[in-house]
Formats: structure tokens, sequence, C-alpha cells
């Protein structure tokens, strides 16, 4: 029982509180529990005996009282571990989501933005059902056997023993079990996941099964598939099944043997039907704790493996914030940027992502970054926008050092452009004030006509108020970037960080949507990392990378001229198919 | 609930009865258990001479308690394996249901995201049946057992306790899932609305950093939970009310119980040994009926599911699939391609994507298809496959309707698209998908054709390494390799390239095409892109635009004529560019 409690239960705010009232309740219902089997017994003792029920109905009110008194208890507990539980919810989303932003970006990408946002609303929840589930039965599995074997340890000591006995041979019953069904879990485990993932994997799969002319006798394959997966699980089952049928048989025997020697030593006269009616009465109650613990079996798996990932996330050391920036940064054409020996590595592996990257950017330099894919340009560009902490090097802003780029003064002099700029659900003036919340309506018209998005709006039911986004209108790729276009214009910040903006958009797009960036460059410092080698006509510098480090550094005239890496990735991109 | 839940409940109905009755015995066994030891007990209190009298009591209240466990364990193995087929008959189904979209399942749903919501679907049914289905009913056949037993005894009591089952087992679950629907609702909206604000703030995290407000994000987003969890917590009070009173209702019984039994035996209806034998089974029996309340909360969570499924076969119903009615007796290694004319608009949308488009593709011509997206690339490609039918004018292989083809078209015509999918086994059979009958040597040629011999050699297993989830063996270039492997091995005259190097680098996009365009000599491409790459390869380049070929002719005679190209092929290949490298 122990194994089902971790460690970090005891790290939730309130716990030892909560536990310590749940602990009290439970006593008082274990002693309800015996009462009400007492009166119980003792009122069919004396109905037994030849009393009418109309001079023992006394006996019947004070069972009921029992009775009620135990539900109660059981309600009221149940009332006050869920607060806790729903308490402890929030407090640790919060402190997931809290965590989730001091990380940043690189490792909510990393970590998959799917899976994290489900772990903050059902991970929390599963957290939530875990402890509502574990802390009562916890107790009661601790209290109330214990108490009900002693009562009736005075009672009849026979029937204790019988009690008492049973438990060690349903868990060792059960720990045999259990290591048989996992030995053979881990033996079909390996066609166990083919099998089961089989049916996923068909469907993914499907249209490329149409394309080979399969997807239809494929059909019989998932038949035939299912079938084996049913058996293989089944075969696991009937092993699995075993542990609950060793406590189920266990138990049974275990009160039906304490049923017939009461009756025997009954016949002997050696008792009295009063006690024999109460050990009766009391032995399932006995088992019935030891039960429940092994209930809910996958709700408290899920619990754990839930609380589990969330506690992994919050013990991830936060990145160092550098809050030395002083809040009056203000880029201009004087301003200076200097990086030195910056390097970064994705994992603890060591793999560098960008190694011992060192330069110097002036007023509205514009910069272009290419080389190929996993090169580092977006490590380069997220470290640029402080989106992620180096983890060697260090930053001048002017005469300021910094060890990081991740500081709300830096940021805000910042305009960042991606592949796929993300659209909010919500209105297109607010996706587009997205940086501004305060521009009116007019301001937000001058920037979306400035990135030509005029005739967008116009098209739209409902003007710049109309919805976009996941769930309502979706925009074309083009259209996504103009709306970024739009954020740029309207905030107009002095650094543009573009990620490749155009790398999925068809060729006539891109040329339409280049008239307007251009524009945007005017008067900024800009990084723009691309594969699309055209846009470095524009650029003043160019920082080519590969494998992490940069190789060459200078004018796209100087680096032609040099014939070095650069001029092979022009090369290979002149014509594309040799 | 008509099509995806009753149809299985009568196909399966032997083995759903049986693990219902099963489990009834299950239920009956633990009953009698402790009916036969109150009996026992009463009996052996009476001091009977000899100790057979009580012999019978003391070994059936054994007897019960084995079988008890022994029925249990049968009857949750009967029930999961009937469920077990039960979920392969709604697979195969729902398979069944998807293939004939397959051609265009990703411009229905968008991402392969919603397959997993459909499968994941297919596994509530199999909950809704294990969870609520079979304890409800198995509580219902328990409530007509309780109430038939105690009839034999005294109708009229048993009319009393079947009123008080009623409650426990009928009315008040139905009415907590009445009373609770509304709230029901608002969590589930709340929960959509807040899963929104987390993706919106995960995704778009770098850009509320940028905004300087994650503040604002947390603030929103811990109002929004905290008006879900209120209503939740009304919910939970409600079921903890709900319980207590299920409860006070089983106390109520067991008064009743005690009042009944000591009439009939003060009135010599009964034998004394009963009274206890009576009480005690009414504290077993009671676990059989508390479930039900819990089992029947689930059910708004089902009918999502089933709507999502049902609603699936209803778009499938309103569409008309043509029927092949001309099959290939023999591959043709001659496939010539003709569009005339053709008009297209997709059923149930207003928008004409194709207006008029004629294209002749005879064999081993190379084609480029170009426009902005949305123009009708991919439609034309869906024409030539047969998956729809031209609004207006004809699309024939050979001089035969593309769409009477069937599947069968497919032996003519491969595809290889932006994510070919590599399947979950051994690399070998990933490949042989392309031909069955292939050789192993046939399968190591391939693979020297498209260059991923070598690597695949060096691979612990070579050849019969697990695909794993795709991706984690083979990068995006070389997952393209192995797809155009198996169009290899499949050997059709007609191949249509569908933007195979979205995403790719410039330098890996170009080592693919080089090796496409060199092992597919002689056959028929038809090449759908967006850049202006490779362009000189091409025979012919097309140019779509509002449903009309804009531009058509070779990358020679489209720069000559026409400014637009030119502008178009300049911008991907500057001439101040192209001048240095000419130096």
């Amino acid at each position: 029982m122990k194994k089902m409690i971790q460690n970090h239960l005891w790290t939730y705010k309130g716990v030892k509180l909560t536990l310590g009232i749940v602990v009290a309740i439970t006593i008082v219902e274990a002693v309800a529990i015996i009462l009400q089997a007492t009166w119980l017994a003792e009122w069919l003792f004396r109905l037994f005996s030849g009393e009418i029920f109309q001079t023992t109905w006394t006996l019947g009110a004070l069972f009921l009282l029992a009775f009620a008194m135990r539900y109660l208890m059981s309600t009221l507990k149940k009332k006050i571990t869920f607060q806790f539980a729903e308490k402890t919810r929030v407090e640790t989303r919060k402190q997931l989501m809290t965590k989730l932003f001091e990380l940043g970006p690189s490792y909510t990408n990393k970590q998959g933005t799917a899976k994290l946002v489900n772990l903050a609303m059902e991970g929390a929840t599963q957290l939530r059902t875990y402890l509502e589930l574990i802390i009562p039965k916890m107790v009661a599995a601790c209290v109330i056997p214990p108490m009900v074997l002693i009562y009736v340890f005075f009672q009849d000591k026979l029937s204790s023993v019988i009690l008492f006995f049973t438990v060690p041979i349903i868990i060792v019953f059960m720990i045999l079990l259990g290591l048989a069904a996992k030995k053979k879990m881990e033996r079909q485990w390996h066609s166990y996941h083919l099998l089961s993932n089989h049916f996923i994997d068909s469907l993914r799969g499907l249209e490329t099964l149409k394309y080979l002319g399969k997807s239809k006798s494929h059909g019989n394959t998932i038949k035939k598939v299912s079938d084996e997966y049913r058996k293989s699980t089944i075969g696991t089952l009937r092993i699995a099944f075993l542990s609950s049928f060793a406590l189920d048989f266990f138990t049974m025997l275990s009160v039906a043997s304490v049923a017939v020697g009461l009756g025997l030593r009954l016949i002997e006269g050696n008792l009295l039907l009063d006690v024999a009616l109460v050990v009766l009465i009391l032995a399932p109650e006995f088992f019935l704790p030891l039960k429940e613990v092994g209930a809910d079996y996958h709700a408290t798996l899920n619990g754990q493996e839930a609380a589990k990932a969330i506690h992994t996330i919050l013990a991830e050391p936060s990145p160092a914030c550098n809050p030395i920036l002083a809040n009056t940064l203000n880029w201009a054409n004087n301003s200076k940027l200097k990086l030195s020996s910056v390097s970064h590595s994705h994992d603890d592996n060591g793999l560098q992502a960008l190694s011992n990257v060192s330069l110097q950017v002036n007023g509205f330099e514009k910069i272009g970054i290419v080389g190929a894919s996993g090169a580092g340009k977006s490590t380069l560009i997220d470290i640029l926008g402080g989106f992620l902490t180096p983890s060697q090097g260090s930053f001048r802003v002017n005469q300021q050092i910094l060890n990081t780029l991740n500081s709300e003064a830096w940021q805000r002099q910042i305009t960042y452009i991606p592949q796929h700029p993300y659209i909010f659900s919500q209105s297109i003036a607010d996706n587009i004030r997205f940086y501004e919340p305060t521009a009116s309506d007019e301001e937000v018209w001058q920037a979306a006509k400035a990135a030509e998005l005029d005739d967008l709006i116009h098209s739209f039911p409902e003007g710049i108020e109309q919805e976009i986004g996941t769930g309502s209108r979706s925009l074309s790729g083009g259209q996504e970037q103009r709306v970024a276009l739009a954020r740029a214009f309207l905030g107009n910040r002095p650094i543009l960080l573009l990620d490749e903006p155009t790398a999925h958009l068809d060729i006539e797009t891109e040329y339409e949507l280049k008239q307007t960036m251009t524009a945007l460059f005017k008067g900024k410092l800009v990084f723009f990392a691309t594969h699309r080698l055209h846009w470095m006509e524009q650029m003043d510098r160019i920082i080519v990378l590969k494998d992490g480090i940069v190789v060459e550094i200078g004018t796209p005239h100087e680096l032609m001229l040099r014939r070095g890496e650069y001029y092979q990735l022009v090369l290979s991109q002149l014509e594309g198919v040799q | 609930m008509r099509t995806w839940i009753i149809p299985y409940v009568k196909m399966h109905y032997k083995g759903l009865l049986a693990s219902i009755l099963i489990g009834l015995l299950a239920l009956a066994c633990g009953a009698a258990l402790m009916f036969t030891s109150g009996y026992l007990i009463s009996k052996s209190a009476l001091r009977p001479e000899n100790i057979l009298m009580v012999y019978i009591p003391v070994v059936s209240v054994r007897a019960f308690g084995i079988f008890r466990a022994v029925f249990h364990y049968l009857s949750r193995l009967t029930s999961h394996n009937t469920i077990l087929r039960v979920l392969a008959n709604m697979r195969s189904r729902l398979y069944k249901t998807l293939e004939p979209q397959a051609a265009f399942i990703e411009s229905r749903f968008q991402t392969g995201r919603i397959l997993g919501v459909l499968s994941d679907d297919i596994d509530h049914l199999q909950d809704l049946f294990i969870r609520t289905i079979l304890p409800s009913t198995t509580a219902l056949g328990m409530y007509g057992i309780v109430v038939a037993c105690l009839g034999w005894f005294d109708i009229i009591f048993a009319l009393l306790m079947a009123v008080y089952l009623f409650f426990i087992v009928v009315f008040i679950p139905i009415l907590s899932l009445w009373s609770s629907r509304k709230r029901t609702a608002l969590i589930k909206n709340g929960r959509y609305d807040q899963y929104h604000i987390l993706t919106d703030g995960l995704l778009g995290i770098k850009d509320w950093m940028i905004a300087g407000k994650p503040n604002d994000f947390m603030k929103q987003d811990t109002m929004k939970d905290q008006s879900v969890a209120m209503v939740e917590k009304r919910t939970k009070n409600q079921q903890q009310i709900r319980d207590l009173f299920n409860q006070l209702i089983i106390g109520a019984m067991v008064i009743s119980m005690v009042y009944w039994s000591s009439t009939m035996v003060a009135e010599g209806n009964m034998h004394v040994t009963l009274i206890a034998a009576f009480v005690l089974v009414t504290l077993a029996i009671a676990e059989a009926f508390l479930p039900v309340s819990e089992a029947l909360e689930q059910v708004p969570e089902y009918t999502e599911s089933i709507s999502r499924l049902e609603a699936l076969e209803e778009t499938e119903a309103g569409k008309v699939t043509p029927k092949p009615n001309a099959s290939l007796s023999a591959v043709p290694r001659s496939v010539n391609i003709l569009l005339d004319q053709v008009a297209f608009q997709y059923p149930a949308f207003d928008k004409q994507v194709l207006k008029d488009v004629s294209i002749s593709i005879p064999q081993g011509k190379r084609i480029a298809l170009l426009g902005k997206s949305g123009v009708g690339k991919s439609s034309i490609v869906q024409l030539i496959c047969g998956s729809y039918a031209p609004t207006k004018g004809t699309v024939t292989l050979n001089g035969t309707d593309a769409t009477a083809y069937g599947d069968s078209l497919f032996d003519m015509v491969s595809i290889l698209n932006q994510r070919p999918h590599l399947f979950n086994t051994t690399i070998a059979n990933n490949l042989r998908l392309g031909n069955q009958q292939a050789t192993d040597q046939d399968i190591v040629e391939a693979a020297k054709k498209v260059q991923l011999h070598d690597y695949i050699k060096s691979l612990p297993k070579g050849y019969h390494t697990m695909m794993e989830e795709s991706g984690q063996i083979f990068s995006g270039g070389q997952q393209q390799r192995v797809a155009l492997a198996r169009i290899l091995l499949k050997g059709s005259p007609v191949v249509i390239l569908d933007e195979p190097t979205v995403g790719l680098d410039p330098k890996t996009e170009a080592d693919l095409l080089t090796t496409i365009f060199s092992t597919l000599e002689n056959k028929t491409v038809i090449w759908i892109t967006h850049h202006l790459a490779g362009m000189k390869h091409m025979d012919e380049i097309i140019f779509l635009e509002d449903g009309y070929i804009e531009m058509q002719g070779s990358h020679q005679e489209l720069l000559a004529t026409f400014q637009r190209y030119q502008n178009l092929y300049y911008l991907d290949v500057p001439p101040s560019i192209r001048k240095m490298v000419q130096i």
C-alpha cells in the first residue's frame, strides 16, 4: 500500500491537516459501523428469542441512527477530501503554467503543446481524482479493519483469528498472481503493443494504402488483427483477473468459515446467538476497506502518472532571469548588440545546437541567417528573441553585459514573425493589436492597409471584428503572414526577427508578400533566417551556419566571391534538379 | 445510438446475455452466502441434537463463498471477451466507412488528429458496454430476482421492496442524470473554451512573451478554470447527496425487512430462523444496486462519441460513390491521360474550383502544375484518380472515364505526397507494400535505386528493422525515399508528385528531386509544386488561376512570352546571384 502513496503527496499544502481530519472522521465511522452491527444483532437476537417488533423498536431506531451516522461520516469525508484535492489541483495547475512560461517556448515545443495542454487539463483533474480516491481509502484500510478486528476479538477470539490470518494469505496470493500477470504481460508486450496500435496505424496510413491499391483488402486484415488482439488480451486478462479472484475467493471463504465456526460452537452451546450475529455482520465489513483499495485501479494509475509528469516539469530548473536591462532601452541607429561565444545544447548529451557564436551588429543592419536544416538558424533566432537562454556565453547590449536576452525591456523592442505566426481565437482586429492592446481601430486599419489585408477584411461579413483562428474562420498561409506583418506595422518596434516566414508559401504568394515585407525592413534591425536565398539581396550581411557553427560572415557579394559554403548553397538551389 | 449500439447488442446478444447471467449468479451466490450464514447460526442457536441437522447449510455456505468468486471471475472474462469482439466489429466498420473516402481524407479532416479521435471514440463505446450497459442490466436483473423471491413469500411486501429498489435503480439515477444535464453541458463547454485558451497560450507563447503580458494570460486562464470548477463542485455535491440518500433507502429497507420478517414469524407464517437470514441478505445485496447511479452518470460522455461516429456515416450516405465498371485484365504499359474541358466543384461547396481546363498527358510526358494554394491543383489529381467525377467535361485514361476504374486505377497511377505513411512493421514489409510478389532481391534493388540501401544496411537489423513511430529511423527526405522505392516496386506507368518536398531544406530537396527524376525515366510524371526550381527539366509547365489555365508551355517558352513568369523565375533565381555564379 505504501507504494501507492508517492512521496510528493506529502508536499501538497494542507495534506497533513486533511489527513488528520479524515482519520478522525474514519474513527467515528468505524465506531458507527461497530455500533450499527451490535444494535442490529441485539435487535435480531431479541426478536429471535420471541419478542415482537413493537417492544424492540428502540433498538431498530438506534441501528438506523448508527447506520445514518456511518454514511454521514463517509459523505463528510468525501467532501473534505474533495476540497483538498480541488485546492491541490488548482495550485498544481497554476504552478505548472507559471513554470511553463518560465521555461519558455523552446521547452513547450520540445515537449509538444498538445501533451502539455492535456497535462494541464486532464492531468490535473486526474491528480485530483487520485487524491480524492487514495486518501479516504488509505485511511479506511488502516483504521477500520484493525478496529473491527479488536472488537471481534473481545466478542469471539476464534473468529478474529480466522479473519486476521486471511489477510496475509490474500496478500501473498495477490503478490504471486500479480507477478505472474506481469511476467505474462512483459512476454507479450511487444506483440500486444503492435496489435493494439495496428488499427490507428492503419487509419493513419489509409491514404497511402489507397494509393497503393491495398485499402480494400486491408479491411480483412483489420478484422483478423482485432481478433488476434482480443485473443492475446483475454490471455492476459485471464491471469490479471486472477488476483482479484484471489481476493474474492479468500474473503468469501473466510466469511464462510467464520459462519460455520460460529454455527458449530452455537450447537455445542459455547456461544450466544447475539455474539454470533455481531461477528457475522462485521466479517464482511472487515474486508470491505481492503477490497476497495484495489478498486479504481486505472484511475489511481492515471493519477499517479499525471502527478509524476507534472512534478517532473516542476522540477526542471528555471532559467536565470536577467532583470538588469534597463527599462529605458530604445534601440536606435547607434545601438550595438554583441554576442560573445554563445553556445547552446538542447539536451544534456552535450550535442550543441549552436556553438561559440560571436558577432556584433550595429543600428539598423539587415542580417541574413542561412544554412541547412538543423544548422542552428532557429536556435539563434530564439536566443536573439530571448526565448532561449544559451547554456554559455554572454551578450552586450550597448554598455550592459547580460547572460540572456530573456528580458521584458529587450523583448519590447522586438517583432517576431515565424513560419506559422500564431493566430489567436479572437477578432482579426484584436489579433493585429495583440502587441499593442491600446491601439485604436483607426490605427489597426492603418496597419492592416500597410500589410495589404484590407481587401480580405472587407470580404468578411463582420469586417474587422471577424473572429479568426482555430474553430472559426481559418486563414491561408499567406494571410496569416499578413496578419503578422500588420502586427509589426502597428507596433513599429525597432527590431525584426524573421524565422522562415515564406518557406511554406507558393512562389506567387511569396512574390506578392515580398514587396510588403521589404517596406517593413526600413529603419529596423532585421534578423532573417531562411532557406530562400533571394532574400539575401536585401541583406547587408549574411551569417552562414553549419552544424551549429558560424562558418562565414560577410556581405552577399563577399561571400559569393569566397566560393565557400554560401556559394555551395546558392549553387544547389539555383537549379534544384541536376 | 441506433446504429452504433443496438446492432452490436443484437449481434452479440449471446455473449452479453451470458456475461449478465453469470454476473447475476455471482451476485446471487454472494447473497445466498449471507442468507445461509444467517440461517445456519440461527438454526444452530436452537441447539439441534445432531450436527447433521445443519450439515446442508454448512456445506452450502462454503460452496456459495467459492462459487461467488468463481462466477465473478468468469463473468468478467466473458464480458471482456464479448466486448473485445464488439470492438473488432466496430473497428472494421469504422475502417470500411473511412476507406472509400481515403483519397480525400486529408482535405476533409485537415489533420490525422481526427483519426485518432475516431479511434478513441470506438474505445469509449467499449467503456459504455463495460461500465454502463452491463452493470445496469445486471442490476435490473437482480432487481427482478429479488422482487420475485420475496413475492413467493408475500406479494404485498415484495411490492414495497420493489418501490424502494425502484428509487435506487431507476428513479434516482435518471433524476440525477436529468437534473445535472445543464451543468454537464456547462462543464463541457467550459472545458472546450479552456482548452482553446491553453492552446492559444502555449502555441502563442512567444507572442505573449513579446507582448510582455504573460500575466494577462494567466489571469484569463485562472478565471475560466474557476468558473468551470464551481460547476464541477456543484455536480460533486449533488452526487454525494444522492449517494447518501441511496444509503438511507437501504437503511429503510433493512428496517422494513426486520418488521416484515418478525411479523411473519409472530403470525406463524415463517420459521424464526429466517429473520436473521433475511436481514443479512438485505445488507449483502445492496452492493448490486448502488453502482447504477454512477454507471448512468457516464452517459453524456458517450453521446458525443456516438454522434461523431454517426455523423461520419451520414455524410458518407449523402455522397454518390461512382461504381467501377471497367477492370484491368493486365496493367497497360502506356497510359494516355486526357482532361477535356473540365469543370469541377466539390459536392456541398458552391465555389467552382475548375472552370474550363483541358490537358493532354501522353505516356512519358513530364508536366508541372503550379498555382496559388486553393487553385485546384489537388482537385486535378483527385479527378485523375477518379475520386471525384468532373461536373462538366471528361477525364479519361486511355479513353475510359477515370471514375470507372475504381481501385484498379492505382495499378496505373502512383502518388507520392507530402506525408507518405510508413507502417509500423519492418522496413522490408513497408517496401513490399508496393508489390507483394517482390523478391528480397527486388527490394534491395529498389532501395539501392533510391539510395537508401547503405543506410538500411547500417541499421543493426537491416531490412528487418521495425519502423516504430515513423520519423525515428528515417528523416523527412528518407521517408520520401522509402515511399519512392515502394512506387518503383509497384511499377506503374504514371507517377503523380504532390508536393513531396514541402518542408525539406533546399539541399535535401534538390537531392531528392534528382533521385526522383532519375528513377522515373520513361514514366509520365505530374508534379505539383510551388517553386520554380527544376522547371527546366519539365516538358510542360501549367499555371492555374481562377479555374483556368493561365500560362502553359515549356520553361523556355514561358520565359520568353510571359513577363509574369519571368518575375517569378527571377524571384527564385535572382539575376544578380545568377551572374555571380556564372563568373
